[in-house]
């Protein structure tokens, strides 16, 4: 599609602020009642879900153009998603989400990036990596010590794939590390990529670089077909989306599988048991590429009818992602079968969640939005009175890790698997 | 006409180099579609004008500083905070318009039942702050989304609530605000250094000058700080939801119970709500779901409350048999809330509304008494939370033939409305076809019970201008059938005196024109001399109808 082509769904907005809080019945009082980071970060309309519908048509009309602020505003948008959730409580037909990535690829395509984004792409291009000064040539070697098939030589259907930020960085990687051992432990026949293992690009695809993510997404469909994989299973939750609803969009077609979703099977199993007792209290945060960004690719085709002369419907019906069948329980059953583990529930969960802040690109083109975005987080999660919060997502922990509060207060942030590791 | 560097540095100055932008991408973000929202003067085409500037101050004195500068360079400038309404948006070429959303404190004052809320606090907020004490406000019919402050201090603010909590009036106490001057006014108990607890002080009412039963719709400065009344909510204190988005349920225990009641005639469906006028059980009272439509509401309610329907389900489910059968009950229904303070006073109210229904020979609608569907009602009509469901079918509604008066005249040309809707439903495709009848509102636009609150909700596509300009003739229509009953201005068309059809604001020179011809002329010459001492340069817009003394008194409508 093209940027024109959300026209209908621009002039259809009603302005009714639904992209910009959580649902309204899930308001619990007003410090954690807003869900876009990006208007409550610059405050301004325009860098809302409705803001960038009307910019939008004032761009494709002629009156705004893509100068330095406008550009800015365009991509400073985590693309967290939940603009598209709080929208589709009352408006089944407009698709906020993927108007809004349009809106950045239309700045893209016309040459308007932030500088931050230039050398995360050029990465991409030279390295395949989108972490800036990382080398294809050290990819792998978070993984030298563990005994995984080399799927390209050895035969097998089950793909690890560690993502970016748990090969690159030096103080995760020992997370990917366990989660292999994890399941290999439970008796998991798992294999990788080796040398063909490369970036997802999801972020790429979020960010607007459409032809980047295309092209890295083709050849990494077909590296994952040459090795005859059937299953692929990460840690991290920008992979899990963009295998699971951006490649599926391309037709790829295996099954995706989150280390949580995997890890979660083995216990109710019995496959993994707990030894020790972990006495903490902790709070879950939904990564939004895990969470409402995670529900599974159903492939459409149609176009929209109106009946009862002007009602707004599709022919055939289209899939409707509410954002409710994204990975929200298997994290939880997991920390709740821990021994000791204690589990409260920040305000903002499941498909409102509020964003880490490192999405869309934003932590290496908009860092102090993004450390912004994170430390509202943490005030939230320190206000449950947790000892620490729990992740899913490199991304979601790497931020939260960097930032702090607006008092400076931080918090100790843990993935799944570190405590998973810790109770075995 | 960009403003000069001056008057751009003075207002940078005063609310910081973030929260202002004169960038046109960004000020075009800050005008309103007409088409998109129920302006109540079109549906339009035309977007209203771009401001020069958006500014977004943080505290009353931030927008005192604001509205000086305003005033010395004659700029005109209007405040908004949720940014639903056209009303709230600026209509001229030299204007700017104030963004309120840094401004969104709440205060609960639980002793003296009060919330003191600034311009970004919207409904759910304070609802949600007020229940941590058990009590509760009226969130008026636009819903939850939006400012607690602009519904009260600007326009009329009745709800489902209405009927036991009043409307926006009744429920307004101190106010702090900064005139259209410059002037900041505090007003009632807080004018005397006394807290916000009481609205009115000695003199002439305040209150009533600055907002009277409709509201100034932002005309006469920045309200800035308010207290509003709270009322008992014996409910939980976390609004605790179940279910799936979108379809969120509440179940707040025994002591409440969402009832749709259903009666015979319009005759019966009248006399019934006189009764609940009459009996004081009414917690809610509101006519919700009828806004799709007479023979639409039942497909949508099935639709609304399953995770995944769809409105391509619509065919399939109004052509249900249990469903046609359900849409036939509910014909003359509405919505009741009761909730008990005691098991004893839930027992009397339970055995009023059963002696209601047989005075009046109702029923209750046994498809709203399914559980999820009690829930769903329940949890929509205690928050609000999904009240832009009333876009979802097409993207945009009018409210038309709003009968708000007494339910006993109301009733009289219902099924002439319903008509007159319903056949141009069927010869035009402008507008959905819903039933004709889509007549919702409050059972009581004022506490205690009174004028309703109705509207005929009118869906047409945004996008589709035909569907727009459709929209419009069938306004024309509706107004003839005003026009012949002596309501006068139909709803779609209260604010047609205010802006033209392309956004900007009428002049004075017109609304002097306009007005001299008006029934009672000195009403707004009166409103003239008020906007005199409060706004003197005339720099918040229109929406405060002015006629000018000396214009009227050449008209030769005395003095």
């Amino acid at each position: 599609m093209a940027l024109i082509d959300y026209r209908p769904m621009m002039e259809r907005c009603s302005s009714c602020a639904g992209c910009k809080f959580i649902p309204f019945e899930k308001i619990k009082g007003v410090r954690f009642a807003e869900n876009c980071p990006s208007i409550g970060y610059y405050n301004f309309m325009t860098y809302s879900a409705r803001g960038r519908f009307q910019l939008s048509q004032s761009l494709l009309d002629g009156k705004a153009k893509l100068d330095e602020t406008v550009t800015e505003a365009i991509h400073s948008c985590t693309s967290c998603g939940y603009c598209d959730i709080g929208c589709k409580i009352t408006r089944y037909n407009l698709d906020v989400l993927d108007h809004n990535i349009e809106q950045k690829a239309y700045a893209v395509e016309n040459g308007k990036t932030l500088p931050g984004q230039k050398p995360v792409i050029e990465n991409l291009k030279n390295e395949n990596s989108m972490i800036p000064g990382t080398k294809k040539a050290d990819r792998a070697a978070w993984a030298k010590d563990l005994k995984m098939k080399d799927l390209n030589k050895e035969s097998g259907t089950v793909a690890f794939f560690p993502g970016c930020k748990y090969s690159y960085d030096k103080k995760l990687q020992k997370v990917a590390q366990s989660a292999v051992k994890l399941l290999q432990g439970a008796g998991v026949d798992l294999g990788y990529l080796g040398a063909a293992d490369n970036c997802c690009a999801g972020r790429a695809q979020q960010m607007g670089f459409f032809g980047d993510f295309k092209h890295r997404a083709d050849s990494n469909i077909k590296a994952f077909e040459k090795a005859g994989v059937k299953t692929i299973v990460t840690p991290c939750s920008d992979c899990y989306h963009a295998f699971k609803r951006q490649y599926a969009k391309l037709g790829f077609k295996v099954e995706v599988l989150h280390v949580v979703e995997y890890i979660d099977k083995l216990i109710k199993e019995g496959k993994i048991k707990f030894t020790k007792s972990i006495p903490m209290t902790v709070t879950y945060h939904d990564p939004c590429h895990l969470g409402r960004l995670g529900e599974p690719f159903i492939p459409w085709e149609g176009k929209e009818k109106k009946i009862y002369n002007q009602i707004h419907t599709w022919e055939p019906k289209r899939p409707r992602y509410n954002g409710i069948y994204g990975i929200y329980d298997a994290p939880r059953d997991i920390l709740k079968a821990i021994p000791g583990i204690n589990l409260v529930e920040m305000e903002r969960i499941r498909e409102y969640s509020w964003c880490c802040g490192a999405g869309g690109g934003c932590n290496e083109s908009n860092p102090d939005f993004s450390a912004w975005t994170a430390g509202e987080r943490i005030a939230e999660a320190n206000a449950t009175g947790a000892d620490a919060m729990v992740t899913a997502c490199p991304w979601c922990k790497d931020n939260f890790t960097n930032a702090a509060d607006e008092d400076g207060n931080k918090i100790e942030v843990l993935d799944v698997i570190e405590l998973v590791q810790r109770a075995l | 006409m960009a403003l000069s560097r001056e008057i751009y540095q003075a207002l940078e100055a005063v609310v910081g180099k973030r929260n202002i932008s004169e960038n046109i991408g960004v000020c075009e973000s800050y005008r309103s579609i007409p088409a998109q929202s129920s302006a109540h003067y079109g549906p339009s085409e035309d977007w209203t004008p771009r401001p020069q500037a958006v500014v977004l101050p943080g505290s009353t004195e931030e927008v005192r500083g604001v509205v000086e500068i305003c005033n010395k360079y004659k700029i005109e400038f209007k405040a908004a905070s949720t940014f639903w309404a056209t009303m709230g948006y600026i209509g001229g070429d030299c204007a700017i318009q104030l963004d309120m959303r840094r401004m969104k404190k709440i205060e609960i004052d639980a002793k003296n039942m009060c919330a003191i809320v600034e311009p970004f606090a919207i409904g759910a907020t304070v609802q949600a702050e007020a229940m941590k004490v058990g009590l509760n406000l009226n969130i008026p019919g636009v819903g939850c989304s939006s400012s607690t402050l602009a519904n009260f201090s600007s326009w009329i603010a009745f709800g489902p609530n209405s009927i036991s909590m009043g409307q926006g009036s009744e429920n307004i106490l101190a106010m702090e605000w900064v005139l259209a001057s410059g002037e900041v006014l505090r007003t009632g108990s807080l004018g005397s250094g006394d807290g916000w607890f009481c609205g009115e002080g000695p003199g002439p009412s305040q209150r009533g000058l600055l907002r009277g039963i409709f509201g100034a719709a932002g005309s006469l400065g920045v309200c800035t700080r308010m207290a509003v009344r709270l009322h008992p909510w014996p409910g939980p204190k976390d609004y605790p939801t179940y279910g799936q988005a979108p379809a969120y349920k509440a179940d707040f225990g025994d002591n409440f119970k969402c009832y749709t009641l259903c009666y015979p005639t319009w005759e019966a469906w009248a006399r019934s709500i006189q009764y609940f006028y009459e009996c004081d059980v009414a917690y809610s009272g509101h006519r919700q779901f009828n806004m799709f439509g007479r023979d639409l509401k039942g497909a949508m309610l099935n639709i609304i409350t399953n995770p995944d329907g769809q409105l391509a389900d619509l065919n399939t489910l109004v052509n249900d048999p249990y469903i046609i059968e359900q849409n036939a009950k509910m014909k003359h229904e509405y919505q009741i809330i009761i909730a008990g303070m005691t098991k004893r006073d839930m027992e009397y109210k339970e055995a009023a509304v059963d002696y209601i229904l047989k005075q009046t020979g109702g029923w209750k609608s046994e498809m709203m008494l399914k559980k999820e569907m009690h829930d769903y009602a329940l949890a929509y009509l205690t928050r609000l939370g999904h009240k832009n469901l009333n876009f979802v079918m097409c993207g945009a509604y009018e409210g038309v033939l709003g009968l708000s008066s007494n339910i006993w005249k109301a009733i009289q040309v219902a099924e002439e409305a319903t008509d007159t809707k319903k056949f141009w439903e069927q010869n035009h495709d402008h507008i959905a076809a819903t039933g004709g009848d889509s007549a919702m509102g409050s059972l009581s636009g004022i506490g205690g019970g009174g004028a309703t609150g109705w509207e005929f909700f009118t869906n047409f596509d945004a996008y589709d201008k035909e569907s727009v300009r459709g929209t419009c003739k069938f306004v024309d229509t509706t107004q003839a059938l005003h026009n012949k009953y002596g309501f006068g201005p139909d709803f779609c068309r209260w604010n047609s005196d205010v802006r033209h059809m392309n956004g900007y604001y009428f002049t004075q020179e017109e609304h002097d024109e306009m007005f001299s011809k008006a029934a009672q002329p000195w009403v707004f010459g009166y409103q003239y001399k008020i906007r005199e001492i409060v706004n003197p340069n005339n720099l918040c817009g229109t929406y405060f109808r002015t006629a000018n003394p000396s214009k009227l008194e050449a008209a030769g409508k005395g003095k």
